[in-house]
């Protein structure tokens, strides 16, 4: 049914140590509900598309804040803000990447309260979804979205299986070129993922948007040395430009060796459940200057393999378009 | 434990949703338990000598029909591997595997359905009231023309769910996008319901009866017939030990492995 | 002229409240007792109940009791009924449940077993009318005649096809009007233009939902309401709660935005007071943003067809307008007549036929929007002036200035007359100020993927009305209560308005008080706090009621210190006789002596005149201090029109489809400025909602199931301030108008449909005279266009783009 907005009665736990939010998330798996910055979580819960028993309120944590060097790198808390990752004089100096999608997520006062977890871990926007209703990504079986005369401006151009949903992460593709690393933990011990392994996309797991278990917590995230102070380009292109999210965006790294692109990584978002990774386009750049004939060579690799849906065929042009200014320079 | 899941549609409406996957751990228990007290009764049985592989080969299968049989086994396995991994933990892109086995499995019992209107013995696999009898058992049971009472059960049992699941599957393939179409609205979010039910339901009940076709075919006395299935032949031992020479008269098997042989069409038809 | 408060900007009272947040708007307000009611809205987009199980929901804990459309008073089709057992939309309320608190009145609406049966229904007006099309409501399909009433009415489908195809509409249009002949002067134009658009409605997504309080006290109602007008509400509000209008105290002191659809009291907010009479205890509804998209109103949506002929001058010669409206499932429309009317009046056809066949929807309910129609028309019709110019060889300003209308200017079929209008002026106003001559140039200049756009639009609405009430006490220590029935929307007119009083009276403002807010505080009859009229309207009023106040100083004075009233005259305060200043009674001596003297000076005798509100209001304050009150009866010598022109710069990024907006210039033609800030605040508030329409608001419905995809704020996607320019400048014409004391014109709906206008022609101009004919054009719209995609929607698709 529609238009509920009331909190329904939940348990809710405030741990103060990893260790008590993972032994909470073993012993409430698949009823608990994690909360971070809780700007992803109230509307779910108040319109009870999502029914949850208990909440583990991460923000007590300290440990999962903050942003500090190791040794191969940067790792950010996943309790960070957005904003203070914005801020941060590291990633500003070696990951910008990072920081301008930090910059443009939702609104200054989502981000001051966002954190970098919470904005990697949202759930999708479909608007058929987000309504609560019983579709493929809320355990059902059929999408709305991809029905004949479905409203699907928003959804994905790649890889959509039965579900069409795209990926509403800004900073997603930013590391996903980047090559970062999450660290989930559980009680069963800390895993690394890559963040092209992060992220699911429908074929695999239509209820999920990530690999994380019932039991995991994202507790951080790594920028790995590689890509530092590489060249970066970031651009999400949405509705409006603030309080929105992308219809495409686009990050890329490139790695310049004599006034050619040794190595590039190249991530796409809201085109796919998951960062749509350019491979072709990636491929192709290798030993080429960073110039507009470039982009114009590679432009049309990006797109290749798109199935546009009945209302996101801009979406071709506009990703092709993205890629001819993030080679531009 | 419920058995059917349900859901709304986009109205707000209760429809089915289907089957509750709590029922695959039932069935494989009631298979399991099934399997072993057949096993605990037929080792406590005495055994008698097992006929001979040697002598005369009679034909039992011919080559299209083996190829068939192992074509299904294989699109059914993948079928059941794509479908049910995932549902218990097992992530991977599973949907295209198995919406390609299913089209597999279509064609290899649309083949096998023609193949056995024109050109096979229907009889043979049909259960006829006279078969009863062989529910009697022990020595006073005759016995069985080409397959037994049991055979041709689990023939009928595999024949009818197999056509369920894949009736409903191709009915929910014309709902997803496909290289050759979009998804249509061509069932409503009620029946798109029914078709995940009897699609669910069909799988469990194939998932004992293709546990007991393997448990038989396992069993030491039966793995003759999984060498028929293979091969192609019985021996004429094995034939007067297990079938009735009155009610199947099979023509003798090609020579050299019968796998490899072209018995031609009709051979086994009698 | 030189004035004291007129012209100059002021702090309106209600300010501090609102920036310290102590502001009580009407969710903030509580009562012993009070339950909470929640709704439960259809899910279907046109339905029947068919079983209703209340019985688990009462049995709860905490549950005092459910109200459902039989409790109610019957509504006649399609009036907005308060729940309905049929409901025509997504969002339709069909019951409501009271409880301790929300959440067990949620819970207990989930226990309730309801089924429903579903009908017929359409997203799509056109769809509609096709030969066996389905219609919105079982009484048909349509809402037109007069009095309007519901109808059936379906084209053949050979009509539906030209209709779609751009061809000139032939088929049957239930309303119609026309002035002129059309036929002569089409054939005197130069260059016709034949185009086929459409406007798709979209929500008006009030900040503040309407929310609603009420409880019954000795047999009066509370109502604690979010309305746009306040005393306006009362008569309408009484009948609808079942109360004799002096019995309903009506409390709206702020009102956190209606834009049109808080005008009149809806009908939701006569559930509380229904609710808490069955219950005897206060209700609180408050209202979610969910089903605020769903009951708080919506833009009439237009599928139209324009053929407009311009003369070798660049006069326009003729215009034919037919359009199709989408009205959503309820009462609604005049947006396709107000169109034409905007049309009639700025650019002054020689003849003009408007067609239009009012269609019902199964959309949210409809109703005014800022500048409803005008504004629709006004993004259609602008870029076709720029069209014409271009083919006629002409500025885009001056084909404007050549068709501007005057004071001699005529409207609507009657050809009726304005009271003024200064539109050459405020062109040249505008043109000067923002140098368009320089600006222009850069029209498809090219920086990287960066193509500049120019674009003037002018926007029109009727802007004031006459005929209310005002009212002015000055009491014992000389406060001088200036009292406003006006309703608080937003734009402080509430409190502008009053200034005419204090500039009649001479006074310091720091002597004056407003009083507003709640029919308690003795409000006196105001018109709708809506359609641009405030300024007008309520200047006079409260004009009209200082002079009476003036009249009655000075009669007071007379009496108390010799001669004849005429001897007197008044200024900081004092009433004082002319020639011998120390002759002389302070407003507060005069109001003590009014008090004595009784009859009319202290408002125990009032004018026949005025509207029984007042009659109550005055009787409230009687003998309390000098009354002034007094019925507008100036002269109004026609149409009282608003004008307001838009210039801006655009820079198109032809890679992306997104804009940006350089420059932006209002300039509103709206007589004598009353309230420079508020004025400012209008024109930009406006542009930017203008900005919103032309690009990124919209309904958005799954045609398959009736489903609206835009429930949420951010979903329905207004500008915010990071999408606009940080400075948006604006200027006014500031010419009085002669119908007016103080010279004034109103304002408010011209100066979103000018931004509209001018960005559509901005867009427009980036891209070689490209006419998308649409609103929004969403940057979709623009890469599709770029890239020669199809369109991704049938022909003059609506609410589903």
């Amino acid at each position: 049914m529609t238009a509920y907005d009331v909190m329904p009665d939940i348990e809710l736990y405030q741990p103060a140590t990893v260790e008590d939010a993972t032994e909470l998330a073993a012993r409430l798996k698949g009823s608990a509900w994690l909360l971070a910055g809780g700007q992803d979580t109230y509307g779910w819960l108040k319109d009870r598309a999502k029914t949850v028993e208990a909440m583990i309120d991460l923000k007590g944590i300290d440990a999962l804040k903050g942003i500090r060097e190791t040794p191969g790198g940067v790792e950010i808390g996943a309790l960070t803000t957005l904003t203070e990752i914005v801020r941060h004089p590291l990633i500003g100096e070696r990951y910008p990447l990072l920081r301008e999608a930090a910059a443009v997520v939702a609104s200054p006062q989502i981000r001051n309260m966002g954190t970098l977890g919470g904005n990697l871990c949202q759930d999708t926007r479909c608007w058929y979804y987000r309504r609560g209703l019983s579709c493929y990504r809320a355990g059902g079986n059929t999408c709305y979205a991809d029905s004949p005369a479905g409203m699907n401006r928003e959804h994905a151009l790649f890889g959509a299986s039965r579900c069409v949903a795209v990926s509403p992460s800004d900073t997603a593709i930013a590391l996903s070129a980047l090559e970062a690393t999450m660290i989930a933990t559980s009680r069963r011990g800390s895993r690394e993922i890559p963040a092209d392994d992060f992220f699911v996309g429908p074929d695999v797991d239509i209820v999920n948007m990530t690999a994380l278990a019932a039991d995991e917590v994202l507790a951080s995230v790594r920028l790995p040395d590689r890509w530092a102070n590489a060249e970066f380009h970031f651009e999400k292109v949405a509705d409006r430009n603030v309080w929105d999210f992308a219809l495409v965006s686009i990050a890329a790294a490139l790695r310049m060796r004599d006034g050619h692109i040794e190595n590039a990584r190249f991530a796409c978002g809201g085109v796919a459940c998951v960062p749509y990774r350019l491979p072709a386009v990636e491929r192709a750049v290798v030993g080429k200057p960073r110039s507009e004939s470039t982009g114009e060579q590679a432009a049309h690799l990006a797109s290749r393999g798109a199935k546009p849906l009945n209302h996101n065929q801009f979406k071709v042009p506009l990703m092709e378009n993205l890629v001819r200014r993030a080679l531009r320079g | 434990m419920e058995i059917v899941r349900y859901r709304e549609d986009v109205w707000g409406r209760e429809v089915l949703l289907g089957v509750s996957w709590d029922l695959l751990w039932l069935v494989i228990a009631a298979t399991f338990i099934v399997i072993m007290v057949h096993a605990a009764i037929m080792l406590a049985r005495k055994s008698g000598p097992r006929p001979s592989a040697d002598g005369e080969r009679l034909s039992r299968h011919a080559a299209q029909d083996r190829w068939f049989h192992w074509i299904t086994a294989a699109a059914f396995f993948v079928l059941l591997a794509t479908g049910v991994l995932p549902i218990v933990g097992v992530k991977f892109p599973w949907l295209t595997a198995h919406w390609v086995a299913g089209i597999v499995l279509t064609a290899a019992i649309v083949f096998h359905i023609v193949r056995s209107l024109f050109w096979k013995d229907l009889a043979a696999i049909w259960i006829k009231p006279s078969d009863l009898a062989e529910l009697a058992g022990g020595a006073a049971a005759p016995l069985p023309g080409k397959y037994s009472l049991a055979q041709k059960g689990m023939h009928l049992a595999m024949a009818v769910l197999v056509l369920v699941a894949v009736g409903t599957g191709i009915a929910m393939l014309v709902q997803i996008d496909t290289p050759w179409w979009a998804r249509s609205n061509f069932l409503s979010e009620a029946a798109l319901g029914w078709m995940f039910l009897l699609h669910g339901l069909s799988t469990l009940a194939l998932i004992g009866f293709a546990a007991l076709h393997l448990y038989f075919t396992a069993r030491p006395e039966k793995q003759f017939y999984l060498r028929a299935m293979v091969k192609g032949w019985v021996s004429r031992s094995e034939l007067a030990a297990h079938h009735d020479p009155a009610r199947w008269t099979p023509d003798a098997a090609a020579s050299g492995d019968a796998a490899q042989a072209s018995p031609g069409l009709g051979a086994d038809a009698r | 002229m030189s004035y004291k408060h007129i012209g100059k900007d002021f702090t309106p009272p209600d300010i501090f409240g609102k920036v310290t947040g102590k502001a009580k708007y009407a969710e903030d307000f509580t009562a012993d007792g009070m339950a909470y009611a929640r709704l439960l809205v259809s899910p279907m987009p046109h339905a029947r109940v068919k079983k209703l199980d209340l019985a688990p929901a009462l049995a709860m804990d905490g549950v005092f009791g459910v109200i459902t459309a039989d409790d109610l008073p019957p509504v006649e089709a399609p009036n907005g009924g308060i729940l309905t057992n049929e409901p025509v939309f997504i969002g339709d309320p069909i019951l409501a449940v009271a409880a301790v608190d929300e959440k067990t009145a949620e819970d207990a609406i989930g226990r309730i077993d309801i089924e429903l049966e579903p009908l017929p229904f359409t997203v799509n007006p056109t769809d509609s009318l096709r030969p066996a099309g389905p219609n919105a409501r079982r009484e048909g399909n349509i809402y037109a005649g007069s009095p309007p009433q519901v109808g059936e009415l379906h084209w053949r489908q050979d009509e539906v096809e030209r209709f779609l195809a751009g061809g000139q509409p032939s088929a049957e249009a239930p309303i119609e009007w026309q002035y002129g002949d059309l036929e002569a002067s089409f054939d005197n134009a130069a260059v016709i233009l034949t185009e086929s658009f459409v406007t798709t409605g979209y929500a008006h997504m009030s900040m503040e939902p309407r929310s609603v309080m009420s409880y019954w006290e000795n047999g009066k109602c509370f109502v604690y309401g979010s309305t746009q007008s306040q005393s306006f509400i009362i008569p309408f509000l009484a009948p609808m709660v079942g109360v004799a209008p002096e019995d309903l105290v009506y409390v709206s002191e702020y009102c956190g935005g209606g834009f049109g659809s808080k005008i009149f009291p809806y009908p939701i907010m006569a559930l509380p007071a229904h609710f808490a009479k069955k219950l005897g205890r206060p209700v609180m509804l408050r209202i979610t943003r969910e089903e605020e998209y769903y009951i708080g109103s919506a833009r009439v949506g237009f599928q139209g067809w324009i053929k407009a002929g311009f003369a070798a001058d660049g006069r326009v010669s003729a215009v034919d307008l037919y359009i199709v409206q989408d009205l959503g499932p309820k009462r609604a429309g005049g947006d396709a007549s107000s169109a034409g009317g905007a049309v009639s009046i700025l650019y002054q056809p020689e003849a003009l036929r408007l067609r239009s066949v009012p269609v019902l929807t199964n959309t949210t309910p409809r109703g005014a929007q800022r500048g409803p129609g005008q504004n629709q028309i006004a993004a259609i019709f602008e870029p076709l002036m720029d069209k014409a110019a271009q083919e006629l060889g002409l500025d885009r300003v001056a084909i404007r200035r050549i068709n501007a209308p005057d004071s001699n200017a005529k409207l609507n079929a009657d050809q009726g007359p304005v009271t003024s209008a200064y539109m050459a002026e405020a062109l040249e106003l505008g043109a000067k100020r923002w140098n368009w001559a320089e600006k222009v140039k850069r029209s498809g200049r090219r920086r990287g993927s960066k193509v500049t756009g120019i674009g003037v639009g002018q926007g029109y609405h009727a802007a004031g009305t006459s005929g209310f009430d005002g009212l002015v006490r000055i009491t014992p220590d000389g406060k001088i209560h200036l009292h406003s029935g006006v309703g608080n929307l937003g734009t402080y007119s509430y409190a502008s308005t009053t200034r005419a009083a204090a500039e009649a009276l001479k006074c310091d403002w720091s002597q004056c008080e407003i009083v507003h807010g709640r029919s308690a505080a003795h409000l006196p009859w105001s018109s709708y706090q809506a359609g641009s009229v405030t300024i007008f309207t309520h200047t006079r009023a409260n004009h009209v009621a200082a002079l009476d106040a003036v009249a009655k100083l000075k009669e007071v004075a007379a009496a108390a210190l010799g001669g004849q009233a005429e001897d007197y005259d008044i200024d900081g305060q004092r009433v004082f006789r002319r020639g011998r200043t120390s002759r002389a009674l302070s407003y507060g001596e005069a109001a003590a002596k009014a008090i004595e003297m009784g009859g009319k000076h202290s408002g125990v005798e009032v004018p026949e005149d005025i509207h029984e509100v007042t009659k109550r209001a005055v009787a409230g304050i009687a003998g309390t201090g000098l009354v002034g009150v007094a019925k507008d009866t100036l002269p109004k010598r026609g149409t009282v029109p608003g004008f307001a022109i838009g210039f801006v710069e655009i820079e198109l990024d032809v890679e992306t489809g997104k804009h940006e907006i350089i420059d932006y210039l209002a300039v509103g033609e709206c007589g004598t400025v009353v309230h420079p800030l508020g004025l400012a605040n209008q024109l930009r508030g406006g542009g930017v909602w203008g900005f919103g329409m032309a690009t990124t608001e919209r309904h958005v419905y799954d045609p398959q199931n009736g489903l609206p995809a835009n429930v949420g704020f951010y979903q329905c996607k207004p500008p915010t301030y990071l999408d606009v320019p940080s400075r948006m400048d604006w200027a006014a014409a500031d010419i009085p108008d002669p119908d007016n004391p103080v010279g004034a014109r109103g304002i408010g709906e011209p100066a979103m449909g000018c931004a509209v206008a001018a960005v559509m022609c901005a867009l427009s101009d980036a891209l070689g005279g490209h006419l998308f004919n649409r609103t929004p054009v969403t940057l979709d719209v623009i890469l599709s266009h770029i890239a020669g995609l199809p369109p991704t929607s049938g022909p003059l698709a609506i609410n589903t783009f």
